[in-house]
């Protein structure tokens, strides 16, 4: 491996180069290249890469002059204990938690939990997966962040989770259909923020998308032959890291692209996926976000703006380490730990017991591991 | 938790609960926002069963970090938002450690350790100036040996906050301290350096 490894490094730095030679050279080719895209994605239905928007590729903006005290900002996470076998009792949990900082208040904490059981556990007639489990999770948290901004007193909210604002789950193998409908219910979720006028975004922390260097593949391939170059993929090995980590100065975002992919055929109108790169690090020391956000968002100069700074800011809080702050919390406030479970099983087994319902018990292996802790 | 409690005509503010306890002492934890109730060398209760309870002198305060804590002290500025929600909003207990030295059985005090330890999640509360002036009657200073002898609480530092406090709660302040110190100096009669060091820490009260 240490032999191979400058090898190895020399090719990633002649792709860096090549890759960032490109950029320059399209950088102010947007609206022939969306075109281009447009026409790979009709010989190419699974194609997943930017799509430049208004904005020129190598653009670097720096955040505007907002006053952020005025900004309300709700963070949400999600965490769930997954159904297992071994434990001595079935079930699954839903847990969604937010903190809302409205100007001049203290944060505030929200927290919600769905327990499932009994026919919960078999959609389809098989045990949940932990991806469809995964997939609710996803959708309370979207959830949550609808219901507390129609709660809220307050207008123009900032709503923020962590990870992509794409939903991700078990689309390949929909098990009774339950990918469909949480879609539904996540995107009903979305039109709901945008009717509210609020604004919303993924924060995806330190991406390794290559979505930008997959474009790039495009723009240099001929026009008859898109589906090879995408097949090819010239830039493996490199991420969009290479691309943005060095032009963006500190607080710096990128250009806002559009996300084509196969999920645009949800995701419409107002809710089209687009994103930028942030850099939240400091000077001589870059640390890239991705941050995906809704077509209404990304055209509106001045709620982008506001994200734009807000995101900085709370990414700053935390010194060192550059993450929004609200974010970490929120994952504090959702998160299950261990010892929770533990108790939650507990409660759960003495409810039943008390009800004269019997409790299988865990498994021995479950057993011996937990005596051996 | 940070109600005060009505009990037999005087105020008792609850400052904590008990995360942990010996014979000898007991640690209780509460939130920052009770955290200016409780001070160094105050006396302090916890309920031994419905009637009786037992006192305790709080001779360290500490207030823990975290991971998160440490990691917003590296940030430029601290936002007020961010305080304001790590006093309110986040679970990182303020920790109180508490020497017992005495408890109420039947109405009478003892200056003894107590039977058995208080129970975990047992409410702390701060004595009053009347129990102050109940545990010290008489003139009686057998629980100071507690303090002379604890090996974890600051001995000299401790006798200094708690004479301060307890001597204010008397009817005769100075002739409560005086006594008190006299007691001090005979407790210590055979330790020269032990006794130099307490009464440089008297001198300042």
């Amino acid at each position: 491996m240490g032999e191979h490894a400058p090898l190895r490094e020399a090719k990633l730095r002649a792709l860096r180069e090549r890759a960032n030679r490109l950029l320059d050279e399209y950088a102010n080719a947007g609206e022939a290249l969306a075109d281009k895209v447009r026409a790979a994605a009709r010989q190419i239905p699974g194609l997943r890469c930017a799509r430049p928007e208004q904005e020129a590729l190598d653009l670097h903006q720096p955040p505007p002059d907002t006053d952020l005290s005025r900004i309300s900002i709700i963070a949400a996470d999600g965490s769930q204990i997954n159904p297992n076998r071994h434990a001595p009792v079935a079930y699954y949990l839903i847990n969604a938690g937010a903190i809302c900082l409205f100007p001049g208040e203290a944060p505030q904490e929200w927290v919600r939990s769905q327990l499932h059981y009994g026919d919960d556990l078999y959609p389809g007639g098989t045990l949940i997966s932990e991806g469809a489990v995964a997939l609710q999770r996803d959708v309370a948290e979207r959830t949550a962040l609808l219901a507390l901004v129609e709660g809220a007193p307050h207008q123009g909210i900032i709503t923020l989770t962590d990870g992509p604002l794409e939903l991700w789950g078990a689309k390949g193998r929909d098990e009774s259909g339950s990918f469909r409908q949480a879609l539904q219910r996540y995107l009903a979720a979305l039109r709901g923020l945008h009717r509210c006028g609020a604004v919303t975004a993924g924060y995806v922390d330190k991406p390794r998308a290559d979505l930008v260097l997959r474009l790039l593949e495009l723009a240099a391939a001929p026009e008859g032959d898109l589906r090879a170059a995408v097949r090819e993929g010239a830039f493996l090995g490199i991420t969009d890291w290479a691309l943005f980590a060095h032009r963006l100065g500190p607080g710096e975002r990128s250009a806002v692209f559009g996300l084509q992919s196969q999920s645009e055929q949800e995701y419409t109108g107002p809710l089209g996926l687009h994103f930028f790169y942030l850099n939240v690090g400091r000077a001589g020391k870059p640390y890239l976000a991705r941050v995906e956000i809704p077509r209404w968002v990304a055209q509106d100069a001045v709620q982008l703006g506001r994200l734009h700074a807000v995101l900085v800011y709370q990414a700053r809080l935390l010194g060192e380490r550059a993450y929004p702050y609200l974010l970490h919390r929120a994952h504090e406030v959702a998160v299950v730990r261990r010892e929770e479970q533990e108790q939650l099983t507990n409660m759960i087994v003495l409810e039943l017991l008390r009800q004269g319902v019997p409790v299988e018990g865990a498994s021995h292996k479950q057993a011996v591991k937990d005596t051996a802790r | 938790m940070n109600r005060p409690i009505q009990s037999t005509g005087n105020t008792r503010i609850e400052i904590g609960r008990l995360l942990r306890a010996g014979m000898t002492g007991f640690v209780a934890g509460c939130r920052v926002s009770q955290v200016n109730a409780p001070s160094f060398g105050a006396l302090v209760r916890a309920p031994l069963g419905a009637e009786n309870e037992v006192f305790g002198l709080i001779y360290d305060i500490r207030i823990e970090d975290d991971g998160l804590v440490k990691q917003l002290v590296t940030a430029e500025r601290v936002d007020e938002a961010v305080i304001a929600d790590s006093r309110l909003n986040r679970n990182v207990p303020i920790e109180m450690s508490v020497l017992a030295v005495g408890y109420r059985r039947a109405g009478r005090v003892y200056h003894l350790l107590p039977p058995r330890p208080p129970l975990s999640l047992d409410a702390l509360t701060l004595c009053s100036a009347a129990d102050l002036r109940a545990f010290t009657a008489r003139r009686r200073f057998g629980y100071l040996r507690f303090i002379l002898q604890s090996r974890e609480a600051p001995a000299g530092e401790l006798l200094a906050a708690h004479l301060q406090q307890a001597a204010a709660a008397q009817d005769d302040p100075a002739a409560w301290r005086e006594a008190a110190v006299r007691e001090i100096i005979t407790l210590l009669r055979d330790d020269y350096a032990a006794l130099m060091s307490v009464l440089s820490a008297l001198a300042e009260v």
